[in-house]
């Protein structure tokens, strides 16, 4: 019994040890997983259809896209005045007041002006706050 | 007093500034007390030893308690440890008793931030001396003891104990330190991408992302319902808060701030266990363990209680040992460090007087949070009351500042941000679960040391039975878990066929 017990670690190979145990216990419960949930997979089809039906596609398409505009234009920016945070600033300002009008429901003046100056003002105070307060370099 | 030389009003003031700061980010979604300590390490430079900490540790009482704002307001957790806020919290603010639910969320905060004090202050140098004696064996029981937690969190056991082994899969993502003794190999990292997941994924974007960007996303897809309005929270009168609630609840107190305090204490083991398991113990515990997760204010009591217990016992083993219970902590080190201070199972001695400030700074810092929190809940409260269209863009714009800053600016962290906010979004679709994942993702590298360093030392799995007692009443501990949590689901699954067969 004792000998079945028996490991030698060889240390060259010991990063692989853990990420080998737990990618066969994670491909065990997968397998227990399609067994148990037989029926809940094979119509996982109709469920990512009605799900897509269901969505909000302009807020959350919308959403991702500006998202990802928004941190690929950050550094490119930033980098024509490096180490200042304006990167951040000017990038920032847009994206907060378009995602705002994204998730608007009413888009008229009384709910447009205060949401276009928290995009003016939130940035620019979290951004004075990081650069010369805590010293912190955004991009 | 030679003990009092350190109180100084600067220091009070600075504990006072860092809790009320922490408040704050602890109670926007997306920011934590991490995060706010991280963002407050540089300052500290300039402060010294004593201050410094006074407002590290006055951020991260604040933080982990204004967690409570959020999750209660919103149903999104402000800090990991604030999951199972959201679960009672939540309900009953939507029922219109979001001041009441936060008056005696704020009341457990003290009560567990205190208990965890007094437990820290008499009990820590003879518990620090009881882990001294741990070796990794003991240790790595200790996480999987942790672990076992997962299964018993879950709505449905099979995919949440799968959710947390991803989690431990993915955080073992890039090389095996050699700082922890690995071998400095890379290992699932896909080719080319060594570059940016040579450190795997930082902590704090990860859960940022799982946390703050996929409950946007959700909120984009379902349209961006529409927040409630003052009016709905019903401030004042129709939600009258009286300490009267707590009748019959100070067990319930004690228990959570106790495990909380000896979950904080478990080196190694730390964050959102502590909640989690106090929740557990108190639903199980509970006549009527249905009435959890419908706006059962007990539910807020032992998960608040629970993870400022958390706050005094993770200062044990990061004093006794240099080991952090969780991010935040990990966080405290590098002060010390910053202060030219080595923290390891010597620091209470040789630094008495550092020793004493912590205390009286945490104190302080619980006194201050009370008060702040008690008395300005109202205006805490108006976060809910700003609409969604201005709320979350401007915290998706935090939650960029937040992966950004974490490693002193970062570009990868900030895309980790977005990748799990969209896995997160995706695991809600397949029913995964996230706070296991994110159990798994917080203990998986410790849990791979201390599990290959036992095998290493000794060479047989053996060992984990046989090592000491100490290994031998963890594994009853375990096993105990795994029994209970298996037989709850059953508990579960019967009820629900129960309630499917009396619909017909």
């Amino acid at each position: 019994m004792a000998e079945l017990l028996q490991v030698t670690v060889d240390f060259d190979r010991s990063h692989l040890i853990f990420p080998t145990l737990i990618g066969v216990i994670l491909m065990l419960l997968g397998l227990a997983i399609a067994l148990t949930h037989r029926r809940a997979i094979a119509g996982s089809g109709g469920m990512w259809s009605r799900a897509f039906a269901h969505m909000d596609k302009a807020r959350f398409f919308g959403t991702l896209a500006l998202t990802v505009i928004y941190f690929l234009l950050m550094v490119p920016v930033g980098n024509i005045w490096p180490n200042t945070g304006l990167g951040f600033l000017i990038c920032s300002i847009p994206f907060v007041a378009l995602t705002s009008i994204l998730y608007m429901h009413e888009r008229n003046g009384r709910s447009l002006i205060p949401a276009m100056i928290v995009a003016v003002v939130a940035p620019t105070l979290v951004w004075w706050l990081f650069t010369y307060v805590f010293a912190l370099t955004l991009p | 007093m030679a003990v009092f030389e350190f109180i100084s009003p600067i220091y009070v003031f600075l504990i006072f500034a860092g809790t009320l700061v922490g408040i704050i980010f602890g109670a926007i979604p997306g920011m934590t007390a991490t995060m706010a300590v991280a963002v407050c390490l540089p300052l500290t430079y300039s402060l010294g030893l004593d201050n410094g900490l006074a407002l590290l540790l006055g951020l991260y009482v604040g933080g982990i308690s204004g967690g409570l704002v959020p999750a209660i307001l919103l149903g999104i957790p402000g800090t990991p440890s604030s999951i199972t806020t959201t679960f009672d919290g939540y309900p009953m603010a939507r029922k219109g008793e979001g001041e009441k639910a936060l008056r005696i969320g704020v009341v457990a905060s003290f009560v567990g931030g205190i208990v965890s004090l007094l437990a820290l202050f008499f009990f820590a140098p003879a518990l620090a001396e009881f882990a001294i004696a741990f070796s990794y064996v003991e240790k790595f029981l200790i996480i999987l003891f942790a672990l076992t937690v997962m299964a018993a969190l879950s709505e449905n056991m099979l995919l949440g104990i799968f959710s947390g082994f991803l989690g431990i899969f993915i955080s073992l993502i890039g090389v095996y330190d050699v700082t922890d003794g690995g071998n400095g190999q890379y290992r699932l990292i896909p080719p080319g991408t060594e570059y940016w997941l040579e450190y795997g994924f930082s902590l704090l974007p990860v859960l940022i992302g799982l946390f703050g960007l996929a409950t946007i996303l959700e909120g984009a897809e379902q349209g961006m319902p529409r927040g409630q309005s003052l009016d709905d929270i019903k401030v004042g009168e129709h939600s009258r808060f009286s300490l009267s609630v707590f009748k019959g609840q100070i067990v319930n107190l004690l228990r959570s701030s106790g495990i909380g305090t000896f979950v904080g204490i478990l080196p190694g083991v730390g964050g959102s266990a502590a909640s989690i398991l106090s929740y557990t113990a108190t639903k199980t515990a509970s006549k009527e363990p249905d009435s959890f997760g419908k706006g059962n204010p007990a539910g807020i009591m032992a998960s608040e209680a629970g993870n400022n217990g958390l706050t005094g016992g993770a200062m044990v083993p990061l004093l006794s040992l240099g080991i952090p219970g969780d991010a935040t902590t990990a966080l405290l080190i590098g002060a010390f460090t910053l202060q030219g201070v080595q923290v390891g199972p010597l620091f209470i001695g040789n630094n008495p007087m550092t020793w004493d400030s912590m205390i009286v700074a945490m104190l302080i810092a619980n006194i201050f949070m009370f008060a702040i929190m008690y008395f300005a809940i109202r205006w805490l409260a108006m976060v809910v009351a700003v609409p969604k269209h201005i709320l979350f863009p401007v915290i998706l714009m935090m939650c960029v500042i937040g992966a950004y800053t974490i490693n002193y600016g970062i570009m990868f962290d900030v895309w980790t941000l977005l990748i799990f906010g969209i896995f997160g979004w995706l695991m809600v679709k397949l029913r995964l679960e996230v706070a296991p994942f994110i159990i798994g993702f917080i203990l998986g590298p410790s849990a791979e040391i201390y599990f290959v360093k036992s095998l290493e030392s000794f060479g047989t799995l053996g060992i984990f039975f046989t090592k000491s007692w100490i290994a031998m009443l963890l594994w009853v501990l375990i096993a105990g878990s795994v029994i209970g949590s298996a037989l709850l689901a059953r508990r579960k699954s019967r009820e629900r066929a129960a309630a499917a067969a009396a619909r017909g």
